[in-house]
């Protein structure tokens, strides 16, 4: 491993931004730059990403935006002096930072492989539930456009006769109502009675006070 | 971040490193000035806290994180 000072190789990580004033295939051109100056200063590259047009924080030379670039590789600890002044007086590479980092055992990078996986199957599934949704959806709303057609063919036959039916019911229960409406009444005058009976018969009784 | 009755460290909790291209974990501890909040704060352990002042100070660098809220 790379920890002991005493071993000669290191693991090392750059990640630099190239400017704005580039397309991004230029930009990639320069990023592959890079790979030629570190593969020139005998550094093996282990892994290499793109990260595409990014926001800066802050302004940078007058860019606001710019490409990053990240490379993994090993190289000669002595080396590593000589490729940090080429990479700055390269004037394409607006910034540039190497870290040492601990290399990637299988083991991990075979984890990181699999969450990936994990990650794209669930975002696959979430896009097939959405277009099941969908789907389920339209056929709905097919459906019911079909049945409320269907209705206002039969409501079309059916309202005529419903018409008059409806008219006579609605008659015979305005009567019920009327007479349930009497009945209420009558029975809450007993039931004042009743009530006023009672009261008399407490207020007279002697045995009270 | 900022309960300090959290009973473990965000790191050790979630098995993660401290990596500096990480900005999104890293807004989590630094406050509206963009300073690194102390530890009592994150309720991050000594060891990840040492990690993560250097991982926000290497990212203000790369333009990652701004040095200040502006």
């Amino acid at each position: 491993m790379s920890k002991t000072k005493k071993d000669p190789m290191g693991h090392y990580e750059v990640l630099f931004i190239v400017a704005n004033k580039y397309t991004e295939q230029e930009a990639k051109k320069v990023v592959s730059n890079v790979k030629d100056i570190i593969e020139s200063a005998e550094g093996k590259v282990t892994f290499e990403e793109f990260w595409g047009k990014k926001r800066l924080a802050y302004k940078i030379k007058n860019n606001e935006y710019g490409y990053y670039g990240l490379y993994e590789f090993d190289l000669e600890r002595k080396n590593l002096p000589a490729l940090n002044k080429s990479l700055r007086l390269n004037a394409d590479v607006l910034r540039h930072q190497i870290v040492s980092v601990t290399p990637k055992t299988d083991e991990e990078i075979k984890k990181n492989e699999e969450i990936k996986a994990k990650i794209d199957s669930r975002k696959e599934e979430e896009v097939r539930k959405e277009e099941e949704k969908e789907d389920k959806l339209k056929k709905e709303s097919k459906l019911n456009k079909e049945e409320k057609e269907e209705d206002k063919e039969n409501k079309e036959n059916n309202e005529e006769k419903e018409d008059k039916k409806e008219d006579k019911e609605n008659n015979e229960e305005k009567e019920d109502k009327k007479e349930d409406k009497k009945e209420d009444k009558k029975e809450g005058k007993e039931n004042l009675k009743d009530l006023d009976e009672k009261l008399e018969g407490i207020l007279n009784a002697d045995d009270l006070i | 971040m900022s309960n300090s009755k959290n009973k473990e460290c965000y790191f050790c909790a979630n098995n993660m490193e401290v990596d500096y291209k990480d900005v999104r974990t890293l807004k989590k501890f630094v406050n509206f000035f963009m300073k690194v909040l102390p530890g009592s704060r994150t309720g991050v352990c000594a060891w990840h806290q040492r990690k993560l002042s250097k991982a926000v100070k290497r990212a203000r660098v790369m333009s990652l994180l701004s040095a200040t809220h502006k």
